[in-house]
């Protein structure tokens, strides 16, 4: 098991030490993210602002108008949800020369139900939905520390605003380390004939587990790891449509709004087929001890149990 | 070198009727918060920022951050006279398919923020001066941010952050006019101490009230409060701001929304509002028509001048007159460029020189050197080309360029061509030489020879009447033209200076409602004098113009 906040801080340094123009701001969170480390890399290129996420946003745009690229940290129920307008008005809406948007890296931890304790308050479900439809930002959510690094760099290397959302949790590697990420492309973990799980963040190696289940039962189950929400990869997800027949999606976040939304929009524009979405229920968390987490998400669905439930159902709704 | 004065003033001017055409093209707009921070603008635009219009991306350039982004009209109307685009453009302000947007925007070179949501300007200024201080750039940033925004709690994380990291190369300016959108800003949000009394205008004439500076000074900023109209206040404030190192510096700037014109001024249905195009003539002739009040300091005591330069600056003289006698060219002797030397640090308002002596070309330098800040030579010791010398020196130190002439002497030809670039001309109604003469009647005629001419070549500066004015005269004089009045022993020979000056100031008043109703009159007759008159709702004024218009039979 890997840590995400750990990948998120040692890229961070990485990507400082290659670029002097990369800055790094913080509210109070600091330790939490390990951002604090790039302060100690780089005393002068790191501001922690306080709890004041307003201000941690806009400071960022305005640290990028004037050619910086802007790092911005905390957990995701603040940012975007305390700093809407900002990201908005200041971030997204300022375009120079052409450009679209600021250069302003929105990177929050603790996203979804798998906070646990800490509770309904602070478990953020709607940040997914909140950031898609920003124009302008691009909409990351990774699944593994292998992701997380390699999403940094490509962030750090290419203009524009982005948000990517990391989990609290200790995660377990996806990925290779020779795995190539492109924006705008969902990754095909596992190939499948006769139904797609397309997920993403902490829910893909569920997706993994519920296709080796199928396995068992003789079902050919495709795995996406459609990490990239914003921009979303409209062929791997019609392709998927052709060859399968049918789509489960998965994600601890809002079915409302969420990655679930964003490849149901795409498949009915391009060929339409049946789609369940897996998420929270249009309803709030609560508070699960580290332990309990799958017993909260068990509540809202979120397990390889139920996809694999889910993949079995949909199958018969097939056209 | 000098404030630069005239020069401001006639770019803002510029600038506050480009924002009237703007607006009132586009049937909406913020003017009066546009007009509460012109001289700001003015100031900053013609004084201090350094930029370069041809190349708004210059990366030394200074920045400066409309956070009150409402007041957009403003800006834009600076950027048109500062020559970023053609005047002309500020008619698309609001359209579709404008660069120049209802709230600043990137689309527009040369504007630095997208602003439109209040309270995030500050934020984003301290980003900038940061991203500066990384790369040790020296150039400044500059924020205005209104009254109305403070409201906003996102300005005060900005204020702490800018505190926390030493942001010394940011200086705010608050733009203090105390009206927001719903009403006034101590019936809104109070700032100040909370107003007790139904009397708003306490808001802005009661100082003791004011604790907006306490609340940035508890936050760890330089404070500078300032009458934010007040073009060498504004001046001085940004110097010592610039100079403040190791803290940020707020400018406090008491304003008026709506600032020279009697309707929209403290008037909160000015916020968002455009005025009809049928009143922009009207509005126009108010704009031309602000004017100056130069107490001369020779008609007090001459063995203690310093004291009649306080008596100047506690009266709210918009100049110091500075009569300077050599004993030649007028039988008196009063002092020279050393004792201005000596007045100069007593006070930051503009030094209106005006040289009696013989050669000026000479000493003219002396002059400059000593802190003069507008620069009146006599015709009659002048040539073409001395003038043109005095001329040029004065331009190039940033001293206004002042010409007069006495009761028997006509515009002499030979000026006509530096008509257009003159800041002041005097016309002496009486003979220089003493003070407490009686104003020459003969002069309103003469003003009536000159204004052709003055037309004719394009003369753009302020007629400085000077010679026995009074309470009597000073209305039909303003009525002639002129825009500056010095004073001797109406003003400086007074017991209190201050009631002196807002006397004056009255008197002018009416005369300029006057010639403001005969122009609704002229151009609408009664319906648009109605009207004129309806749209002033703030104090007295409504009542006085009912009777100036009962008084010249319109009504």
């Amino acid at each position: 098991m890997t840590d995400m906040r750990s990948a998120y801080s040692e890229s961070l340094i990485q990507v400082g030490k290659d670029n002097p123009k990369v800055v790094v701001l913080g509210a109070d969170t600091t330790d939490s993210l390990k951002t604090s480390k790039f302060g100690k890399e780089f005393p002068n290129r790191f501001f922690n602002v306080g709890i004041a996420e307003a201000n941690l946003v806009t400071m960022s745009a305005g640290l990028a108008v004037s050619g910086k690229i802007s790092f911005a940290s905390t957990y995701a129920i603040f940012l975007p949800g305390r700093a809407v307008d900002q990201i908005r008005n200041n971030v997204a809406y300022p375009s120079p020369f052409g450009k679209k948007g600021l250069n302003v890296k929105l990177v929050t931890s603790h996203g979804g139900l798998s906070v646990g304790p800490d509770g309904g308050s602070h478990q953020a479900i709607e940040d997914i939905a909140i950031m898609r439809v920003i124009p302008n930002f691009r909409v990351l959510v990774p699944a593994d520390t292998i992701a997380v690094s390699k999403l940094i760099q490509l962030m750090a290397g290419e203009y524009g605003p982005f948000y990517m959302r990391i989990a609290r949790s200790k995660t377990p590697l996806i990925h290779s380390e020779s795995q190539e990420f492109q924006i705008g492309k969902g990754i095909t973990l596992r190939d499948g004939s006769d139904c797609t799980i397309a997920a993403c963040g902490i829910t893909v190696r569920m997706a993994l587990e519920a296709a080796e289940s199928l396995q068992q039962e003789g079902i050919s189950c495709r795995v996406l790891d459609m990490f990239s929400i914003k921009p979303i990869d409209h062929k791997i997800l019609e392709k998927a449509a052709r060859e399968t027949g049918c789509i489960v999606t998965t994600e601890e976040h809002n079915i409302v709004g969420g990655m679930g939304s964003a490849v149901a929009e795409s498949v009915s524009e391009s060929y339409s087929v049946p789609i369940k979405r897996i998420g929270v229920q249009d309803m709030f968390g609560e508070s699960a001890r580290d332990k309990e987490v799958p017993l909260l998400l068990e509540k809202h669905g979120i397990t390889s149990f139920n996809m694999v439930k889910q993949v079995k159902e949909i199958r018969s709704k097939k056209l | 070198m000098g404030l630069n004065y005239y020069q401001i003033k006639k770019n803002i001017l510029r600038a506050r009727k480009l924002v009237i055409k703007g607006t009132s093209a586009a049937g909406s707009g913020h003017p009066g918060g546009s007009f509460s921070m012109a001289e700001i603008l003015g100031c900053l635009f013609n004084n201090h920022l350094k930029f370069d219009p041809k190349n708004p991306q210059w990366e030394d350039r200074d920045r400066l951050v409309l956070s009150k982004g409402h007041a957009a009209p403003g800006l834009f109307s600076n950027m048109a006279v500062a020559g970023y685009f053609p005047e002309s453009e500020i008619e698309t302000l609001r359209k579709f398919g404008s660069r120049l947007q209802g709230h600043p925007d990137l689309k527009c070179p040369g504007v630095e923020f997208c602003g439109g949501s209040l309270g995030t300007g500050l934020s984003y200024s301290v980003g900038i001066a940061l991203a500066a201080r990384i790369d040790s750039k020296d150039h400044h940033v500059y924020t205005i941010i209104g009254d109305g925004e403070l409201d906003e709690g996102q300005v005060w994380e900005a204020a702490m952050t800018a505190s926390k990291y030493k942001v010394d190369n940011l200086t705010a300016f608050l733009d203090r006019n105390f009206i927001q959108q719903d009403s006034y800003t101590e019936k809104i949000m109070p700032l100040d101490k909370i107003l007790e009394s139904d009397d708003v205008s306490e808001m802005w004439k009661d100082a003791s009230r004011w604790k907006t500076g306490d609340k940035w000074r508890s936050f760890g900023w330089n404070v500078i409060e300032i009458d934010g109209h007040k073009i060498e206040q504004i001046d001085a404030a940004i110097t010592k701001a610039k100079m403040t190192k190791g803290i940020p510096t707020i400018i406090i700037s008491r304003t008026i929304k709506g600032q020279s014109l009697e309707h929209m001024e403290h008037n909160p249905q000015w916020h968002g509002q455009a005025p009809n195009s049928d009143i922009v003539p009207i509005i126009n002739l108010e704009l031309d028509s602000q004017f100056m009040i130069s107490p001369s300091i020779i008609a007090g005591d001459m063995t203690n001048l310093e004291n009649e330069v306080k008596r100047c600056v506690s009266g709210k003289a918009d100049y110091v007159h500075l009569d300077v006698m050599d004993g030649q060219f007028v039988p008196t002797k009063t002092f020279d460029h050393s004792k201005i030397k000596e007045l100069r640090p007593l006070t930051a308002i503009p030094f209106d020189v005006h040289l009696m002596i013989n050669e000026p070309v000479k000493y003219v330098k002396d002059y400059i050197d000593a802190g003069s800040d507008i620069i009146t030579v006599h015709s009659e010791v002048v040539d073409e080309s001395s003038f043109g010398e005095i001329h040029d020196l004065l331009k190039q130190s940033q001293v206004s360029v002042g010409f007069s002439i006495n009761p028997e002497t006509e515009l002499p030809e030979w000026s006509y061509k530096f008509l257009q670039s003159l800041d002041q001309l005097i016309v002496m109604s009486v003979v220089p030489g003493k003070s407490g003469q009686k104003y020459i009647e003969e002069t309103h005629e003469k003003m009536k020879r000159i204004n052709p001419i003055l037309k004719e070549h394009d003369f753009s500066g302020y007629i400085e009447a000077d010679g026995g004015i009074n309470l009597e005269n000073i209305g039909s004089v303003f009525a002639d033209g002129a825009r500056a009045f010095v004073g001797g022993g109406a003003i400086v020979g007074q017991q209190d200076v201050k009631s002196a000056i807002k006397a004056f100031r009255n008197e002018v008043l009416k005369s300029r409602r006057r010639g403001l109703l005969d122009k609704a009159n002229e151009l609408g007759g009664i319906d648009l004098v109605n009207r004129w008159i309806g749209l002033h709702v703030i104090e007295e004024k409504q009542d006085e113009l009912k009777k100036i218009t009962r008084e010249a039979g319109y009504l």
